[in-house]
């Protein structure tokens, strides 16, 4: 009887000792995120990727040895239901960093709560400029802001295509405007002229009016700010008035994904865009993660799966090298980041007024036989760009 | 007036007219039930939705061309719309209520109860039929070699806009010709007279809502292989259908046909001379316009001069 107690004993101290042990052994992670409503399709995939990077990081012997364990809580994209699921990691499981969300209005009510609270916040997809532009000194971003969002695109215009002159159209939203604005203040630096800025309601069926307009004006390059069936339109209403502008440039958005080419078709061709990150780019990691990705989910991923994807491995190199895991021993670890990721090389750096901020090199797509290539800066490019582009009258 | 400027005016009217049939069509649907049944169907642009979403899926799955699905989706909005009036809005009608426009808010009801279904059938996602002939085009620099201007006529826009005229036609005569049109414009004209001439008037209105609806299934085929679709897509082309019918006479078929190609000039020619985000502003001017210059919309002018209907 006293060695079945005796062993009783014996089992229950080696079972507190080993959950005790395995309590030690893992980092648990909470990950806010939108999984339902509008934005829900951009918030799957980030998750998708996160866990991709987990598995991988878990195979690879975890983080300093413990064993990193992802959940997520979803935000519904709404800035007050981020906020509350933030102050409960923070002030109830004492999470000591915070990773996630993808609005820039969720950002930025995550963002102050992580800032009040001093806890690490790692924005990962989030482009409203202001976000890392209020003095935070614990909200790092590693996407590129909204403002320097078409840099690639102007490298190119300087180095390349070398305009006098530019068109801008651009969709009567918040969206629309600041990237139209951007562009007005960047063709001030480069001296292009602007002959004509213009918007449009989102949604519109026939822009030929004011494509005539453009057509008379005869721009060098046409800068059109839009979504995705906007974009089509646009395009194919350019073919058919034989708009013949030196360039056609987009700004992301409508412009840089597949469904783009799949309903403009042939008037897709040699349309360039602003991207932060494609399939093919030349980041270490990048094709592996976004094949892995093809081969599991059915699709490749945007940017704003790459993103999380290389957020996970920001988090390892930050909680290897920090001195504890404590919030200001992470904060320190961060700033002093300085990786090559799938997503690009990542620094986060105060200039220009932001804080915190990764400065990336934003790549430049064109559509070359109905499919998108990486073409500038030339070290990530797939394919040699193709310019001048051939009159409309020539095509075909 | 240079020959650019003279360019961007004339292709500015062109793309204008073009629009103003299409317009004219969607107007029509709605202007014929206003005059028969007295409501404003404000389900129209869903409806039209429906229509493309039938026009979008023969299409994927049959490879059938938007352009012949009208022969499809058009009857099949019939069966919808005289479905809809019977078994929904005409229970409506009967019922005393303290709201005099009850089914008005019922068509409003219709018509959200349409674009969620649409969404939980189809999701969110824009849809598009990628025709062969989207960005095909007739240029006069072709036909006329030494041309000092250059414009350009879609072959869709110009197809999309003949069909809705040949709609438009054949409507006219059925509704001039044959004996269950002249009971329709009986009914819209007086409802009690056409009553005691043994109209069944409440048959008429069953084919009236159905009729309506058929036009702006119709409407809906020619506008997909030039727009794209998403379930939300109604209301933008319920407005526009209502801007026609003030505009236009209240129940008034010339005046639809009138009001859409008036609509359609005038925001193409905003769209060029004032902005294109000026476009849903000038939409508007109109609008008001009409209601305080023109009360009986562009027919009652019509009819001063012996013309309209």
């Amino acid at each position: 009887m006293r060695r079945f107690a005796l062993g009783l004993a014996v089992v229950f101290l080696v079972c507190l000792f080993s959950s005790s042990l395995f309590a030690a052994e893992t980092f648990n992670l909470v990950i806010p995120l939108p999984l339902t409503g509008k934005q829900a399709k951009f918030g799957e995939m980030q998750k998708r990727s996160y866990e991709m990077a987990a598995e991988e990081i878990n195979a690879k012997g975890g983080i300093k040895k413990k064993k990193l364990v992802l959940s997520f809580e979803d935000s519904g994209a709404k800035p007050e239901t981020a906020r509350a699921i933030v102050e409960k990691l923070i002030d109830v499981r004492k999470q000591p960093v915070i990773v996630g969300e993808y609005t820039s209005a969720c950002a930025k009510a995550v963002a102050a709560v992580a800032e009040e609270r001093k806890t690490p916040y790692l924005v990962v997809a989030s482009a409203d400029d202001n976000i890392t532009q209020q003095n935070y000194k614990y909200v790092f971003r590693q996407n590129a802001v909204n403002a320097h969002y078409s840099d690639g695109v102007l490298d190119f215009l300087k180095k390349v295509v070398k305009p006098q002159t530019v068109a801008i159209l651009y969709e009567s939203s918040a969206f629309g405007t600041s990237g139209a604005d951007a562009m007005v203040k960047d063709a001030g630096k480069l001296g292009v002229k602007i002959l004509l800025k213009e918007k449009y309601e989102a949604g519109s069926v026939d822009f030929k009016p004011i494509l005539s307009k453009v057509k008379a004006a005869q721009p060098d390059v046409l800068f059109m700010v839009s979504y995705v069936m906007d974009a089509s339109l646009l395009m194919k209403q350019i073919k058919e008035l034989r708009i013949d502008a030196k360039l056609f440039a987009g700004g992301a958005a409508g412009f840089a994904i597949p469904e783009f080419i799949d309903n403009a078709k042939d008037a897709a061709e040699y349309v360039i865009s602003a991207t932060l990150w494609t399939p093919q780019v030349k980041f270490v990691g990048a094709r592996e993660y976004a094949e892995k990705y093809k081969a599991k989910y059915g699709d490749y991923p945007s940017y704003h799966g790459a993103s999380a994807y290389s957020a996970m491995y920001v988090l390892k190199d930050t909680l290897d090298r920090a001195k504890d895991w404590s919030q200001d021993g992470i904060r320190n670890a961060l700033k002093a980041t300085n990786i090559k990721t799938a997503f690009g090389p990542i620094r986060f750096e105060d200039k220009e007024g932001y804080q915190n901020q990764n400065f990336m090199d934003t790549l430049v797509l064109q559509v070359q036989k109905g499919e998108f290539e990486t073409i500038w800066p030339r070290q990530y490019a797939s394919k040699q760009y193709i310019y001048p582009i051939p009159k409309w009258r020539d095509r075909k | 007036m240079s020959s650019a400027q003279l360019e961007v005016l004339l292709q500015t009217l062109i793309s204008g007219l073009l629009l103003g049939g299409l317009y004219a069509l969607i107007g029509i649907g709605m202007t014929l039930i206003m005059g028969v049944m007295k409501i404003i169907n404000l389900a129209h642009g869903e409806l039209m939705m429906v229509a493309m979403y039938i026009a979008y899926g023969l299409f994927t799955l049959f490879h059938l061309d938007p352009y012949l699905s009208v022969f499809i989706a058009a009857p099949a909005l019939f069966v919808l719309g005289v479905l809809l009036q019977r078994f929904l809005i005409n229970p409506v009608l009967k019922v005393d209520s303290i709201l005099p426009e009850n089914q008005v808010i019922l068509t409003v009801g219709i018509g959200m109860v349409l674009a969620n279904l649409a969404t939980v059938f189809f999701t969110s996602d824009y849809r598009s039929t990628p025709v062969d002939y989207a960005t095909k085009a007739w240029y006069l620099s072709d036909f006329w070699k030494g041309s000092p201007i250059e414009l350009s006529l879609s072959f869709p826009w110009s197809i999309s806009f003949l069909i809705a005229v040949a709609i438009t036609i054949a409507l006219w005569f059925f509704l001039a010709k044959t004996d269950t049109g002249k009971s329709i414009r009986a009914t819209a004209q007086d409802n009690d007279a056409a009553l005691l001439m043994g109209v069944n008037v409440g048959r008429m209105r069953v084919i009236t809502f159905g009729l309506g609806s058929a036009l702006v299934g119709a409407a809906g085929c020619l506008f997909i292989p030039i727009y794209y679709l998403y379930p939300d897509l109604g209301g933008q082309f319920t407005l526009i259908a209502f801007v026609i019918t003030i505009l236009g006479g209240l129940g008034s078929t010339v005046g639809a046909i009138v009001g859409g190609l008036i609509l359609g000039v005038f925001e193409s020619l905003t769209a060029t001379y004032a902005g294109m985000g000026w476009a849903p502003v000038g939409r508007f001017v109109i609008f008001i316009a009409a209601l305080i210059f023109i009360p009986g919309g562009v027919v009652s002018l019509l009819r001063r001069q012996k013309w309209g209907r």
